[in-house]
């Protein structure tokens, strides 16, 4: 049972002396298992929101509760998954992926169980002596997904995963994770850019506004993918279903109100 | 699915002996205009720089009979054990310092203004407080070795830590690493190639205060074979000491860059 629960959440940064608030009080509950996209625009604090699960970031006011429990500090029950990858250039993909599961205390028989089969979910078998910069963009981040999921964590953060990465990996990785989801389902924070990215992935869309960041709106989207069967449906096709267009136009217009003040 | 990037064999190939070759094709002229400007035309005075026949004369000697107090093999021996010890000996203190300043700013709040105080002393300055302490000893001349070498280890190795990447310690941490997998398996392998670069300089640095701390005063050593060289008016004897110091300080820093790569062998792979 791993949910997340922000009560009251205030985060107030100090830029050069001027207090700026990233996040101004929110309240939201994420369910267990639940996977939930955050969008919004530029300086809306969500990546401050994602740190904040992950311990990386303490709130000004407020707490952020996993599994009941108040996030104190970083811990391997939230793992996360960094836009730039942040592999280890120095260790191989068998040491990246089982970094997180060495603290835990795995033994090797059960190290290289989880390395085989993670390479072997992303089609990489044969890589585990490579250094991460033998490979390709798309293949690092699956090995930084492989080291996140290896660690067995309740949470599983994701600030902007694909965003460094091309169009055309970007929706091979946006398939492959929705699979994953499924064989392997966590509670998920994802955090993204891409509206088509939010809707396609998740089972409820936050639209966060700014100044100061807060929680705009909620999008139902499970029970339009169930009914639609998206899963069982390639990329192109649901983004092409009205079910899906119809969505993505409900988030992109509470997006475009609040970047109002960009155009 | 894109594929693995060209491989580095494929990258470096060809061009390293065309370099090789253009290498030896200059050390080939400055060897052959040494020869016509000496010998065969006379340019150069032979008293202000020596043929290389002379040259060859006085490394025979050196080799043979000695100079100075000792054979080629024992003066050179002498510098290169005083230079590795002050080295080592500097290096052993100047990385963890450096590590741990890096690593914790309070510690790097207690050393810095000593370090303030000291650096702006050239190394070479601390000669004659080393002579007075331990007199014309190996021990004043690895003293010497060591304040000159201490600084750049030092300071390459604050630099290397403080500058780890953030978000490398972030995904160390949020992956259950605990403070000694953070140091010994993000902050030291982040921070191992400005180490090196600081042995480097160190290492350059020890050469330099050798040959002057044996300047100015000792009874072994190539920098001693220089002196007394130079007392004489040998401008071969002077040569041949410059060039075997040059070979050594070579060598030693070749094997450095050897181990170097053995310890950072993810990067060339």
């Amino acid at each position: 049972m791993s949910d997340i629960r922000f009560e009251g959440v205030t985060k107030v940064f100090d830029r050069g002396g001027t207090p700026f608030t990233a996040i101004g009080g929110i309240d939201f509950y994420v369910n267990d298992k639940e996977f939930i996209s955050v969008v919004g625009p530029s300086g809306c604090g969500k990546t401050t929101l994602m740190r904040m699960v992950a311990g990386l970031e303490t709130p000004t006011d407020g707490e952020v509760k996993v599994a009941g429990n108040t996030v104190r500090g970083p811990g391997p029950e939230r793992a996360v998954v960094f836009q730039q990858f942040a592999l280890f250039p120095w260790k191989t993909v068998y040491d990246n992926i089982t970094f997180g599961m060495r603290s835990k205390g795995a033994t090797k028989a059960e190290r290289d169980e989880a390395v085989a089969y993670y390479l072997k979910l992303m089609k990489m078998e044969g890589t585990e002596n490579s250094y991460p910069h033998q490979l390709s963009g798309g293949m690092q981040q699956r090995v930084a997904i492989a080291r996140s999921y290896a660690i067995d964590p309740g949470v599983l953060l994701m600030d902007e995963p694909f965003g460094a990465l091309d169009a055309q990996t970007r929706t091979i990785m946006q398939e492959e994770l929705v699979r994953l989801a499924r064989v392997n389902p966590r509670t998920v924070l994802f955090i993204t850019h891409s509206v088509e990215e939010a809707v396609y992935l998740a089972d409820r869309v936050i639209v966060m506004g700014r100044n100061p960041g807060r929680v705009r709106e909620v999008i139902e989207i499970a029970g339009m993918r169930e009914e639609e069967d998206w899963t069982s449906h390639p990329i192109d096709d649901v983004m092409e279903m009205e079910s899906f267009t119809h969505l993505r136009g409900q988030v992109w217009r509470l997006l475009r109100e609040e970047m109002g003040g960009d155009r | 699915m894109p594929d693995r990037e060209g491989t580095p064999e494929r990258r470096r190939g060809l061009p390293i002996s065309r370099a090789t070759a253009i290498g030896f094709a200059t050390i080939a002229t400055v060897l052959l205009l040494w020869y016509v400007l000496t010998s065969a035309t006379g340019i150069i005075d032979r008293n202000r720089f020596p043929s290389p026949a002379q040259f060859l004369a006085a490394l025979q000697q050196i080799i043979s009979t000695g100079y100075a107090g000792g054979t080629l093999v024992e003066q050179t021996l002498q510098s290169l054990w005083l230079v590795t010890t002050g080295f080592l000996v500097a290096i052993a203190v100047g990385v963890p310092l450096g590590f741990a300043m890096g690593y914790d700013r309070r510690i790097e709040a207690f050393f810095n203004p000593v370090f303030l105080l000291l650096r702006p002393i050239p190394p070479l300055a601390w000669i004659p407080l080393a002579i007075v302490w331990l007199g014309l000893t190996d021990a004043s001349k690895i003293m010497v070795i060591f304040v000159s070498a201490f600084v750049p280890s030092v300071i390459n190795t604050f630099t290397g830590v403080r500058n780890v990447d953030r978000t490398l310690i972030e995904a160390a941490r949020v992956h259950g690493a605990g403070r000694g997998r953070l140091v010994t398996e993000v902050y030291l392998p982040d921070a191992l190639p400005m180490i090196f670069t600081g042995l480097r300089l160190s290492l350059q640095a020890s050469w330099t205060t050798l040959v002057a701390a044996e300047l100015v005063g000792a009874f072994l050593g190539l920098g001693r074979v220089l002196s007394i060289a130079y007392r004489d008016i040998n401008t071969a004897m002077i040569l041949v000491a410059m060039v075997v110091i040059a070979i050594a300080g070579a060598l030693t820093t070749q094997l450095l860059a050897l181990v170097e790569r053995r310890v950072i062998r993810w990067r060339t792979l």
